[in-house]
């Protein structure tokens, strides 16, 4: 038990599962109260148990761009008819628009209850957005590579690459930040962003070029002896597969699509995607040096977000009423207790986890020992 | 950081401040029929779903939208998320989202009014002139005038179709007034695809000229659907004249009232947002909770935070 809580980076893939298991959490309700809930509880969980990584300093922007997803929905609201409803609170000159624009309306009559149903909305795709930039601040992305099935190594990399791609631009902003401020950058606005901007871009562009270099001096992407039919038919599978998987998983977590892309597609496009994936292991043999091991703490962490996943859908099937706050007389959402202690099993992994081996632990421990001796 | 951290503290400190607001239904309208020609009367029959079917009067005079006339005589109702109060998708809390409605080949369906309701569950829309039979309306609730004098119908259809839609089980008679013949209103399709169009201004009912209004109109079919609407030409601006019923003097006449199944004026229906509190299981110290929640794991995320930039400044 003293060795649980030793410090080390916990597996990636458990934080994966953390994170999403609060996104699909977000996806069953516009309770207000239960996102902003969900968002502290991604936060205080990130706070408490990310390292000094690059890709861990990302947060800040996910919860900045959730904010701009937010305003955006609720000035939409405002742009094009945000007349539904009965408290009117804000009254604009309606633009008139052509006959063939009919059904739509620029300005006018604003009502409280369309600003708050724009807010609602935003603030469940922020939540979305988060719990993902929660997921990319804890897990190790190249960790994460090394954890992929041999199998999946083509589209993980891509996937993997392109994920990464946002904490990677976030550092790049700081760091060019940073050395403007070390330089005494001048304090115009349209200037700073002129010199942040193309630092940033071509940072990103030569870096790209460097990991394209880098994969392939380690045969990434090798196709080896393998027949090009062969090569063809794997090829086909996995994507036929993903794509089946992805209009799958959209399927049971939006209610409203029809119910027969949901379990049959999905259950289709996980069979197909096997099959791919048996087709190409036949020609993989690659081993993993030190490969990241599952123990309790990462049981413990992908637990409580799959927890947090089915108590908000047992609840939405069980009694929706709250999940979605009617609109038409506009009062307080309510909240029931059920769901917001499960939103609350989240934050567990901010407790029961190890917390990430500090960077540069052996020098801390140096200074320590000199500041003991002084 | 820090803003953030500050603005929703702002947040919860004003959603914590506010009192908690309810609706009011006995205050609107009054029960029971119309007592005059200036009000509207509204029945909402709950068919299937079980449950007395309530009758209560908007005693409001002058144009108005059949959604006024709904709130106007105190129903509680709830729109489709998708549409707004353009489409109701319940009426005094039913069907709630927590029962089951019964569909064909769907027997657990609840209605949460996200989407547009089924089209074997959903509220259908009638109206009838005072002594009239119930008409099947071809307006959404928010672009229709409602007959003043005259009634609103919503009667819950499950697993009917076009043809069998069920009327409202109480006729459109006002009591005292059963000898009076019936003077139907005209009604034009809707004629654009526009869901903001809303009918044209009608003549006041009762006059008992309207038959004589009526202008038949050259290539009018009177079976011409709602999709060919654009042919009516967009550039006059107003709708064509009412399209010519087979016999519009010769209405059917409202059935017997004494055929009416019982009803109330909903005197004792509970307050819907009540009942919604009630049956949710929801309590009021939760959000209370979430707010303490947030603010807690705010500023505990802070403090770490704090703690963490002095031992890096330290190290």
């Amino acid at each position: 038990m003293t060795s649980y809580f030793l410090p080390r980076d916990l597996h990636p893939a458990a934080w994966w599962v953390w994170a999403l298991g609060l996104a699909v959490a977000a996806t069953r309700t516009t309770n207000p109260w239960l996102l902003l809930t969900i968002v502290a509880v991604a936060g205080y969980v990130v706070v408490a148990r990310r390292s000094e990584a690059p890709w861990a300093l990302a947060f800040r922007l996910y919860l900045y761009l959730g904010a701009f997803i937010v305003a955006v929905r609720v000035f939409f609201r405002l742009v094009f008819g945000g007349a539904e409803g009965s408290t009117i609170i804000l009254r604009l000159p309606e633009i008139p628009l052509p006959e063939w624009a009919a059904g739509i309306r620029l300005f006018g009559d604003v009502s409280a209850e369309s600003l708050l149903g724009g807010l609602y909305d935003g603030m469940r795709l922020a939540t979305m957005v988060i719990c993902l930039g929660a997921a990319n601040a804890l897990a190790n992305p190249k960790r994460l590579l090394k954890a992929m099935p041999p199998a999946l190594y083509e589209v993980g990399t891509a996937v993997i690459v392109a994920l990464s791609v946002f904490p990677q631009l976030a550092e790049s902003v700081l760091r060019v930040r940073r050395a403007r401020k070390l330089r005494g950058g001048s304090g115009k606005k349209v200037k700073a962003l002129h010199a942040i901007l193309i630092p940033v871009l071509e940072d990103a562009l030569s870096r790209s070029l460097q990991l394209a270099a880098s994969m392939d001096s380690r045969g990434y992407g090798r196709a080896g002896m393998v027949a090009a039919r062969a090569r063809l038919i794997t090829g086909t599978l996995m994507i036929i597969g993903l794509i089946g998987v992805c209009v799958g998983v959209y399927a049971t977590l939006d209610g409203s699509t029809p119910r027969y892309l949901a379990a049959p597609v999905l259950s289709a496009g996980v069979l197909v995607g096997l099959a791919g994936f048996w087709s190409a292991g036949k020609r993989v043999q690659r081993t993993r040096y030190r490969p990241d091991r599952w123990h309790l703490a990462e049981v413990v962490a992908a637990a409580s977000g799959i927890g947090v996943a089915a108590i908000l859908f047992t609840t939405s099937n069980v009694n929706p009423m709250n999940m979605n706050p009617s609109l038409i007389n506009l009062s307080w959402p309510l909240l029931s207790w059920g769901p917001l202690l499960g939103v609350l099993i989240g934050v567990l992994p901010a407790f029961l986890t190890p917390v990430p081996e500090p960077p540069y632990a052996a020098h801390e421990k140096e200074a320590h020992e000199k500041e003991a001796h002084a | 950081m820090r803003k953030v951290f500050g603005v929703l503290a702002v947040i919860f400190l004003i959603a914590a401040s506010s009192p908690v607001a309810h609706a009011v239904d006995q205050g609107k309208g009054y029960p029971g029929f119309c007592k005059d020609a200036t009000g509207v009367t509204v029945v909402v029959d709950f068919q299937q779903l079980g449950g007395t079917t309530i009758v209560r009067c908007d005693p409001q005079a002058g144009r108005g939208t059949g959604l006024d006339a709904l709130k106007g005589a105190g129903f509680q109702i709830a729109g489709a998320q998708r549409w707004g109060e353009a489409f109701i998708c319940r009426v005094e809390n039913r069907p709630s989202a927590a029962e089951d409605v019964p569909i064909a080949g769907r027997e657990k369906y609840r209605e949460l009014c996200i989407d547009t309701p089924p089209a074997q569950a959903y509220w259908s829309y009638w109206h009838a002139s005072n002594n009239c039979a119930w008409d099947y309306s071809q307006w959404g609730v928010k672009n229709r005038d409602f007959i003043p004098g005259g009634f609103e119908g919503w009667s819950f259809s499950l697993n009917a179709t076009a043809e069998n839609n069920p009327v409202p089980r109480v006729s459109a008679v006002r009591p005292g007034t059963e000898s009076l013949p019936c003077v139907p209103r005209e009604e034009a399709k809707p004629v654009t695809d526009d869901p903001n169009e809303r009918q044209r201004p009608q003549p006041q009912a009762g006059s008992g000229q309207q038959g004589g209004e009526q202008q038949p109109r050259a290539g009018a079919e009177p079976g011409a659907s709602q999709g060919e609407g654009p042919a009516a030409g967009p550039g006059s601006g107003a709708l064509p004249p009412p399209k010519p019923r087979p016999s519009a003097s010769a209405r059917p006449q409202a059935k017997d009232p004494s055929m009416n199944v019982a009803f109330t004026g909903g005197e004792n229906a509970e307050d819907v947002n009540a009942v919604i509190q009630r049956e949710s299981g929801a309590s009021d110290w939760a959000p209370w909770v979430a707010g303490g929640a947030v603010l807690a794991l705010c500023v505990a995320g802070f403090l770490v935070a704090r703690r963490r930039k002095h031992a890096q400044g330290a190290g």
